[in-house]
């Protein structure tokens, strides 16, 4: 699972593990409000635009149907690794040109509505525009205030960004289950009540069902406190997300994630790509900078390449929480609509 | 002092199923049940014993190991070490007497870090079993902590390497699963009670099937920097009985962070 990954987490943790929690501080004091530093990437301001929701559309819109294999209860056989979506992953949600080395020009994960931007109220908008100015990031249009830093850059997890990383997808009766790096999710498949709303989580509570070759995933009982990317593209306690996991073909899961909540959204909208099996589909995705620090690939003879190792997130990079701290940004509880 | 009140109110607070670790099991009892009645668990599809299911214990192992009374917000219990008391070396002592009179501040479990194997199994918290060819793998409501015990024929990756839940291999003996763990580093404890170790740590442990809800969890101790001899805990592993148990989750550096966060005179960014 570490070689070939886009994935800088796991990737990362194949190396040395006492330089990577050094540099991991360090390259978290430089990009304060960029999310977990060990193995970031870093890209040429030259680079193609990095393929995502736009263009998987029009690729899997060419694809012939497929039929998964089935497990021996009977439904559709998802298991295996399934990587990141690449690029710079959930490091900024919309479409954008080139804005620094490890934002690079990416197109949009929103497949629907067409024009590839989330679509909020505008009393949402005005609050996601307020936190983007207020990132820290020293990229243009900024208030010069420090609002909030991205809450993966205390390494907190939450969803959907969970179903975005690399995950080995394991199936049991009644269940559906995915390992990562970082964590797990446990999914029952067995028609049980959702908990009552009160109850919130981080990760929010999954249920899920079989339509025909797709796993639908209704994930509510969200905390409010994740956001979709780095840049403070943000959900709130009332959001309902319906995931649809099914094979595009052998290699190729197409996840695609509805986002419901009429509190901060003019509309349902849509995030779509491709997870690929490690070592499959297109390879070209932007160009990293030659000899950066970057998401080192373990050798692919590392007997223990297919092995996640221990992150230890929190434990490394508590110190990066106190400096963001000390630098005024605000701990990110969540929107509320006005009253 | 607000981390003091926050330590002190999740200690006191009757929250996270505490209640449930006041029903105390009869630890040898079950333990001369295991040897007196074999019991042959159903297989995985992989030929495994199948060790799948959300278990928990059920006793005070994670406030002390050892024989201990009651105390405000601390139901007594008898000690799951076998022979009764750890065999730390006379060095030692003195370290663990510091850690207990100071466990508000030094405790590992109150900064909310991965709290190292085995002290996350007898924690008041579910946990899952999930088996696969390679590897059997073990989640933790606590902190989601996902720990990957490898079966793949690779030995432990050579050190020096100070994980916090440690390198796990495995390995079947008849129905029981064998955990070889290193790779530790020496700051976690087993307890809140201030028993701790070394980063020379090395546990093996055991999952032996007793009954169909029921396993024998045994973790054999070996630190030479801290105790005169090998030392084992035993304890059963309960299966839950609830309908539509599941693992939900205790993010708890999420609620510590958010908490300290807005204290003006909160001293816990001072400490790391």
């Amino acid at each position: 699972m570490n070689q070939r990954s886009e994935n800088p987490i796991p990737t990362a943790i194949a190396g040395s593990l006492v330089a990577l929690a050094a540099l991991a501080a360090a390259l978290q004091v430089l990009f304060l409000a960029s999310g977990p530093a060990a193995g970031q990437a870093f890209w040429r301001e030259d680079a193609p635009k990095i393929p995502m929701a736009p263009t998987w559309l029009a690729e899997k819109a060419l694809l012939q149907p497929y039929s998964p294999p089935r497990t021996p209860e009977g439904v559709p056989d998802l298991q295996g690794v399934w990587g990141a979506p690449g690029g710079d992953g959930l490091s900024y949600l919309e479409d954008h040109e080139y804005v620094d080395i490890t934002t690079p020009a990416q197109e949009t994960f929103v497949s629907d509505p067409p024009d590839g931007k989330v679509p909020y109220t505008p009393w949402a908008l005005a609050k996601r525009n307020e936190i983007f100015a207020g990132l820290g990031r020293g990229w243009p249009g900024e208030s010069g205030d420090r609002l909030y830093s991205s809450p993966q850059s205390y390494c907190l997890y939450f969803m959907p960004e969970f179903s975005f990383e690399e995950v080995e997808i394991v199936q049991q009766a009644g269940a559906v289950i995915m390992l990562g790096a970082v964590g797990f999710r446990v999914i029952p498949t067995d028609g049980r009540p959702q908990m009552n709303d009160s109850a919130k989580f981080w990760y929010g509570t999954s249920r899920g069902r079989w339509e025909g070759d797709t796993l639908v995933v209704e994930v509510t009982n969200l905390n409010g406190k994740g956001w979709f990317d780095s840049t403070g593209h943000f959900y709130s306690g009332n959001t309902r997300m319906i995931e649809r996991w099914s094979l595009a073909d052998a290699d190729t899961m197409d996840y695609e994630v509805t986002i419901e909540d009429p509190t901060i959204y003019a509309r349902p909208w849509k995030m779509n790509f491709p997870k690929r099996r490690p070592g499959t589909g297109p390879q070209a995705r932007g160009v990293r900078l030659p000899g950066a620090v970057s998401a080192g690939a373990a050798p692919i003879e590392d007997p223990y390449a297919n092995e996640y190792w221990e992150v230890g997130c929190y434990e490394g990079n508590a110190p990066s929480a106190a400096s963001l701290r000390a630098l005024g940004f605000q701990w990110f509880r969540g929107v509320l609509p006005p009253p | 002092m607000r981390f003091r009140q926050w330590y002190e109110s999740i200690r006191l607070r009757p929250a996270v199923g505490w209640a449930a670790v006041l029903v105390l099991a009869p630890m040898q009892g079950i333990a001369q049940t295991a040897e007196s009645a074999p019991y042959t668990p159903p297989r995985t599809v992989d030929g495994q014993p199948d060790l799948r299911g959300v278990w928990q214990v059920l006793n005070t192992a994670a406030w002390d190991l050892e024989d201990h009374g009651a105390s405000l917000g601390v139901p007594a219990g008898q000690s799951v070490v076998v022979g009764r008391t750890i065999p730390y070396l006379e060095s030692a002592l003195e370290k663990r007497r510091e850690n207990f009179e100071q466990r508000a501040t030094l405790d590992p479990e109150n900064r909310c870090y991965l709290p190292g194997v085995p002290r996350i199994t007898y924690m008041p918290f579910p946990f899952q079993i999930i088996q696969q060819a390679d590897k059997v793998t073990i989640a933790y409501e606590y902190l989601r902590t996902v720990r990957y015990i490898h079966m793949n024929g690779n030995p432990h990756p050579p050190g020096p390497i100070d994980w916090w839940m440690g390198d796990s291999r495995g390995r079947w003996e008849g129905d029981t699963l064998v955990v070889d763990v290193i790779h530790f580093n020496d700051r976690t404890w087993f307890d809140r009670a201030g028993n701790f170790h070394s980063d020379a740590l090395h546990v093996v442990e055991r999952y032996t099937p007793t009954g169909p809800d029921h396993l024998l969890y045994e973790a054999t101790i070996e630190d030479p920097q801290v105790f005169s001899r090998p030392w084992t805990i035993r304890m059963p592993l309960y299966r839950r009985q609830e309908q539509h148990v599941e693992l939900l989750e205790y993010q708890c550096h999420a609620y510590l962070l958010e908490e300290e966060w807005d204290n003006p005179e909160s001293t816990f960014f001072d400490t790391h």
